[in-house]
C-alpha cells in the first residue's frame, strides 16, 4: 500500500475572536472564533483545523431596494427596520454573526449621522451576538463614520471595515484604540494583500487583528482567479509567512446576487429554470467553492443557501479527528 | 478651416495654425520645445504657458494653482487656439540645455569615477586599453608629382602613398572624390590631407583636402537616451575630450517612453517629427561645442551614436512600428556606416555616422557600450550591469556568457516626470539627509549653488531618509499630518525638501506623493527585471560578485540608500561599482579605437536577449517590488529593523 503523504507545514493561520462577552468587557452572549488552521481546508488527517468557517448574515441600515425578490420573500417584511431584521435573523434563522453594512451613509443617500449613531446604539441593546460593521464604500464618509462606530462599539471586539492600500490610517487608528479587528481589502492581488497587512501592522495594530478580504467574484465571474489568489496566500501563511497569516472574509451574497444568472426571472429565460431555486443555488455554490479556497467568514444573504452551507460544513467536520 | 497666427515670446516666433489646434502643437510648429512629459495628455502639468492676448478654449486641470490661473497660465496641451494669440513661454516650461562640468568630463574620459561616498574600494572599470585608431583618421601626404617614368594615375598614386604609411588592404573612394581629384592635387601642389574612414571592413577615402589639416580632426560621441541626449566633442588626434553637453531629448514632447514614441512615429508625419527632434538636439550640441572650442565644422569628420534601438531607428528615420509588434523585430541592429549628412546631422558634409550595434529590439548599442566600458565581459566572476534610465537595462554574465533584458522604468530617476526633477547638473540637489522628526533637511547641490531641483541621486536619498524617519509608510504615502514641511494639496500631500529661501526658484522644492509613486514604479521595474533575469539563469543574487551601476547620476550615488528603497539588491557595498554614463564612455572608446568597435560588434552578437514581456513571472515580481524596499522583506535581510 502506498503510504499517505502528509505535509508538515511550519506556519498557521492566526486565530481571531469576534465579539466580547461580559467577562471580557463586552456585552455579547458568546464570541466567535475563526482561523487557527495548520493545513489547507478540510485536510483533517494532516493537521489541526480547530474552528469551523462561520456564516455572517448581511443586513443593511436602509431598505435594500435592489435586492432580488427571492430575498425579499424572506426579509421584505422587516428590512425597513434594521433592528427587527436583525431580531428576525437571530430568532428565526438562528444567526450567530451579523454583518451590518452602513449603505445609508453613502453621500448619495445621505443618511443622517445621528440616525446611524442611534441605530448602532439600538442594535447594541437589542442584539447580543457578535457584529461585523462595513462602511458604505465612500472613502471620505467612511473615514468619518467608521471611527465613530468603532467608538460606540468600544470593547465589543467587532470586526470593522474596510480599509485598502490608499486609505487605511484613520480606521486602523480607531480600531486599535477601541479593541476591534479590521478588514483589509485588496484587489485580488497577493502582493497588495501582503503590503496592506504590513502597512496596518506598522501602525501598531497586531497582525492577529486583521482579516483579509481578498475580493471575490461569483461563480462564473472570475471565481477561479479569486480561488488561486486565496490559495496562494494560504500556502504562504502555512509556510510561515506571518504577514499573510490572516483569516479570510468573503462577501459571497453581495457578489452572487448581482449576477444575472442569479436573478433573471424564469419567464425571460425559460431554460434556466426557476429563479427562486437558481438564485440561492448560485450563492450556495459560490460559497462552497470559497470554503475550499480557505474562506473563514462567508457573508451571505439567502437563508436557504446559508442553511445548506452550514450543513455542508458540518458534514465536512464529521471527518475531524483531532 | 480658419487659420490663426500664434506668436511666441520671448522668441518672437510666429506660426500660422488651424483653429482648434493645441498651443502645444503650435509651439512645435514654431520650433519651440515645451516640456510635456505626458505627451500632451494634460497629466504632467509641465507645459504651462502664459496667454498675453487672444481667445482660447481650455479644459480644467488640477495642475494649475489658483494663483497661476489668475495670472493667465494655461496648459499648452489642453488649450486650443480660437483666435490670433500672443503666448509667453516661461523658462521652466522649456526643455533645458545644460553644460556638463569640466571635471565630470575629465572623469568620464579616464574611465574612473569619483567613488561614491559609501563605497570603500574603488576599482578600475577599464583595464583593457584599446589601441588608438580613431574611426576617422587624417593623413597629410606630399605626393611625388607624376613624370614620364612614374605614370601611375592620380588615384592609384594616392593609394600608393597611403599604403606606404599604413598597411591597408582595401581602399574605396566614391565618385565625387575621384571627380575632383585631378584639379585638387595639381592646385595644391600635390600636398593634401586625406581623411580615411573605417566603413565596416573597408577603408574609405572620405575626403581629400588641400594642404595640411591633419592636426585638426574631431569627432562626436553621443549617447542618445529616451530622456537625455549627451554629446562629447573629442579631439581624435590626442584623445582629449574638449567639451560635453547634455540636453533633454526633444522627442519627450511626443511621449515619455519608447512605446509612446513608436506609436507616435507610426502616425502620419510622426516619424518625420521625431527624427527632426533628435537631429535638432544633436545639431544644437554640435554647434554649441564647436563654437565654444572655435573649431571649423569641416574638421569634424565623424559622429558615433550609442542608443537604444528605438532611438537609433528614429534617428535614422527608419519605420519603428515593428519594434512594438510581436515578435518585436527591429529593422536593423547592425547599422552600416553612413554619411552623417544623410540624416541631417551637420558636420563635414562627407563625414561619417557610426551607430553602435544593438542586440535586439529593446537592448541597444547603449548597453553594448556599457558592457564594453565596464569590462564585465572579461570578468571571471558573475557580474551585473544595471543601467538606470527610462528603460532599465540589465545585463548579467561574465567572460563566458552574457544575457540582458530591458524594462520600462519611466524617466523619474533622470529627473523627468517628477515635479522638481532635473538632470544631474548645477543646482541639482544630489545628497540629502533628513534629521529625526524631519526637523531639518540637510542637502547639498551640484556645484554648491542654490538649489534648482532634485536629481536622481537626490531622490534616492530623499526616499530612503523619508522611510527611515517615518515620513512615508512603506507604500510611499506621507504618514504625517501636521508638520511644517508637509502640505496638503487638492489631491495629495507633499513634503518640502527646500524652502523657497534656500532655492533659486520662486517656490519651495517639494516631493509629492505622485512623485514618490513614479519613483517607486521605476525602482520596482528595475529590481523586478534584475530578479527575473538572475532567477532565469538559475542564479542567486548572492552569487553576483560585481554590480556595475550606470545612469546619469553625476558623481554621487549612495548605495546604502539605493538598497533601502529596494532599487538595488541587498549585497555588501564592496560589490557595487558606480560607473556613471557607461554608454557615453563606451561610445567615446569606440570612436577612438576601431579595435573597440570590433569588440562592440562581438559583444552585440554575444549578448543573449531575454524578453521580459513574455515572461509571466515579471509582472508578479514587479507587483511585489512596488513597496519599500520590497513586499518580501526576507530579500533584504540586512535592512531589517532599519525601516
Amino acid at each position: 500500500m502506498i503510504k499517505e503523504y502528509i505535509e508538515n507545514w511550519s506556519g498557521e493561520v492566526n486565530t481571531l475572536v469576534i465579539g466580547a462577552t461580559p467577562e471580557e468587557g463586552g456585552s455579547r452572549r458568546f464570541s466567535v472564533k475563526i482561523g487557527g488552521e495548520r493545513t489547507l481546508p478540510f485536510l483533517f488527517k494532516e493537521a489541526l483545523l480547530p474552528f469551523k468557517p462561520v456564516i455572517a448574515y448581511e443586513i443593511w441600515d436602509i431598505e435594500p431596494i435592489d435586492w432580488a425578490t427571492a430575498l425579499s420573500k424572506y426579509y421584505g417584511d422587516v428590512w425597513g427596520n434594521t433592528l427587527e431584521w436583525a431580531d428576525k435573523l437571530i430568532r428565526e434563522y438562528k444567526a450567530e454573526l451579523l454583518c451590518l453594512k452602513l449603505a445609508g451613509a453613502h453621500p448619495e443617500i445621505g443618511k443622517d449621522l445621528d440616525e446611524i449613531v442611534k441605530l448602532l446604539e439600538g442594535l447594541l441593546k437589542k442584539v447580543d451576538i457578535p457584529l461585523i460593521i462595513i462602511g458604505c464604500g465612500d472613502v471620505q464618509r467612511d473615514n468619518f463614520i467608521l471611527p465613530l462606530c468603532s467608538q460606540i462599539l468600544k470593547n465589543e471586539r467587532c470586526l470593522i471595515g474596510e480599509v485598502n492600500q490608499d486609505n487605511y490610517k484613520t480606521l486602523t487608528a480607531a480600531v486599535l484604540a477601541d479593541g476591534h479587528s479590521i478588514i483589509a481589502q485588496s484587489p485580488i492581488d497577493i502582493n497588495i494583500a501582503k503590503q496592506l497587512n504590513i502597512l496596518i501592522s506598522d501602525m501598531g495594530l497586531p497582525l492577529e487583528r486583521i482579516v483579509i478580504n481578498p475580493t471575490v467574484g461569483a461563480l462564473g465571474y472570475g471565481l477561479e482567479y479569486t480561488y488561486s489568489i486565496m490559495e496562494r496566500l494560504r500556502l504562504a501563511a502555512l509556510n510561515n509567512d506571518r504577514v499573510v497569516a490572516s483569516p479570510f472574509i468573503c462577501f459571497v451574497g453581495q457578489e452572487s446576487w448581482r449576477v444575472k444568472e442569479a436573478t433573471t426571472p424564469e419567464k425571460e429565460f425559460s431554460r434556466w429554470g426557476s429563479e427562486w431555486r437558481r438564485g440561492y443555488l448560485w450563492e450556495l455554490i459560490t460559497a462552497g467553492a470559497l470554503l475550499q479556497a480557505g474562506a473563514n467568514i462567508l457573508v451571505m444573504r439567502h437563508p436557504k443557501a446559508i442553511e445548506k452551507i452550514k450543513e455542508y460544513i458540518d458534514k465536512l467536520y464529521e471527518f475531524k479527528i483531532n | 478651416m480658419e487659420k490663426f497666427k500664434v506668436t511666441f515670446y520671448p522668441d518672437h516666433k510666429t506660426v500660422e495654425i488651424q483653429k482648434g489646434q493645441s498651443i502645444l502643437s503650435a509651439a512645435l510648429a514654431a520650433g519651440i520645445y515645451i516640456n510635456s512629459n505626458c505627451g500632451g495628455e494634460g497629466i504632467c502639468g509641465r507645459c504651462k504657458i502664459i496667454l498675453r492676448k487672444g481667445e482660447v478654449f481650455t479644459q480644467p486641470s488640477g495642475r494649475l494653482s489658483w494663483e497661476e490661473r489668475k495670472h493667465n497660465y494655461y496648459l499648452a496641451c489642453l488649450t486650443t487656439v480660437q483666435s490670433d494669440l500672443e503666448v509667453e513661454v516661461p523658462e521652466e516650461s522649456r526643455l533645458s540645455f545644460e553644460k556638463l562640468a569640466v571635471e565630470e568630463i575629465a572623469l568620464r574620459f579616464k574611465g574612473f569615477y569619483e567613488k561614491p561616498e559609501s563605497i570603500e574600494t574603488t576599482q578600475s572599470i577599464l583595464d583593457e586599453v584599446f589601441v588608438h585608431s580613431p574611426l576617422a583618421t587624417k593623413l597629410y601626404i606630399e605626393l611625388p608629382p607624376p613624370n614620364l617614368n612614374d605614370r601611375v594615375s592620380d588615384l592609384e598614386r594616392l593609394y600608393r602613398e597611403i599604403r606606404k604609411r599604413h598597411e591597408i588592404p582595401i581602399i574605396q573612394t566614391c565618385l565625387t572624390n575621384i571627380r575632383s581629384l585631378g584639379h585638387l592635387l595639381r592646385n595644391s601642389d600635390w600636398k593634401v590631407t586625406v581623411t580615411l574612414g573605417k566603413r565596416d571592413g573597408v577603408v574609405e577615402i572620405v575626403l581629400v583636402e588641400p594642404n595640411n589639416t591633419s592636426l585638426h580632426n574631431y569627432g562626436f560621441a553621443f549617447d542618445i537616451g529616451t530622456t537625455t541626449i549627451c554629446g562629447e566633442l573629442i579631439d581624435l588626434n590626442n584623445k582629449k575630450i574638449l567639451g560635453a553637453r547634455a540636453i533633454y531629448n526633444k522627442q519627450t514632447v511626443f511621449g515619455p517612453d519608447v512605446i509612446t514614441r513608436i506609436i507616435y512615429g507610426s502616425q502620419a508625419d510622426g516619424l518625420e517629427k521625431l527624427h527632426h527632434a533628435v537631429v535638432d538636439g544633436m545639431n544644437e550640441i554640435i554647434q554649441e561645442l564647436i563654437q565654444e572650442e572655435k573649431i571649423d565644422l569641416n574638421n569634424v569628420t565623424c559622429v558615433l551614436c550609442a542608443g537604444n534601438p528605438t532611438m537609433i531607428h528614429l534617428l535614422l528615420k527608419i519605420e519603428p512600428t515593428y519594434l512594438r509588434r510581436e515578435p518585436y523585430i527591429p529593422v536593423a541592429n547592425f547599422i552600416p556606416t553612413i554619411r552623417a549628412s544623410e540624416t541631417g546631422i551637420k558636420i563635414n558634409p562627407r563625414g561619417l555616422l557610426f551607430c553602435l550595434p544593438g542586440v535586439s529590439s529593446y537592448l541597444g548599442g547603449d548597453i553594448v557600450a556599457g558592457v564594453l566600458s565596464c569590462g564585465m565581459y572579461k570578468e571571471e566572476g558573475i557580474c551585473l550591469l544595471i543601467d538606470i534610465g527610462t528603460n532599465g537595462e540589465i545585463v548579467l554574465g561574465n567572460r563566458d556568457f552574457l544575457v540582458g533584458c530591458s524594462a520600462s522604468a519611466g524617466p523619474a530617476f533622470e529627473g523627468s516626470g517628477v515635479n522638481y526633477g532635473m538632470r544631474a547638473s548645477g543646482g541639482a540637489i544630489q545628497k540629502v539627509k533628513i534629521l529625526p522628526n524631519a526637523d531639518k533637511v540637510e542637502f547639498s547641490t551640484i556645484g554648491n549653488i542654490p538649489a534648482r531641483g532634485i536629481c536622481g541621486s537626490g531622490y534616492i536619498d530623499i526616499l530612503a531618509q523619508m522611510l527611515m524617519t517615518g515620513v512615508i509608510d512603506r507604500s510611499g504615502k506621507i504618514r504625517w499630518e501636521d508638520h511644517p514641511r508637509i502640505k496638503q494639496r487638492e489631491l495629495e500631500k507633499e513634503f518640502i525638501i527646500a524652502f523657497k529661501e534656500e532655492t533659486n526658484l520662486d517656490s519651495d522644492i517639494v516631493i509629492t506623493e505622485t512623485d514618490i509613486e513614479n519613483l517607486k514604479r521605476a525602482k520596482a521595474a528595475i529590481f523586478a527585471a534584475t530578479s527575473v533575469l538572475v532567477k532565469h539563469m538559475n542564479l542567486d543574487l548572492k552569487q553576483i560578485e560585481k554590480v556595475f551601476i550606470a545612469g546619469g547620476f553625476g558623481s554621487y550615488l549612495n548605495i546604502q540608500n539605493a538598497k533601502l528603497i529596494g532599487l538595488l539588491p541587498d549585497l555588501e557595498e564592496r560589490r557595487f561599482i558606480f560607473v556613471g554614463n557607461s554608454s557615453l564612455i563606451g561610445a567615446s572608446y569606440v570612436l577612438l579605437s576601431h579595435q573597440a568597435m570590433q569588440r562592440a560588434e562581438e559583444l552585440a552578437h554575444k549578448i543573449t536577449y531575454f524578453e521580459l514581456s513574455v515572461d509571466h513571472s515579471y509582472m508578479e515580481e514587479y507587483m511585489a517590488a512596488l513597496f519599500f524596499p520590497h513586499t518580501d522583506i526576507s530579500r533584504f535581510p540586512n535592512l531589517k529593523g532599519m525601516i
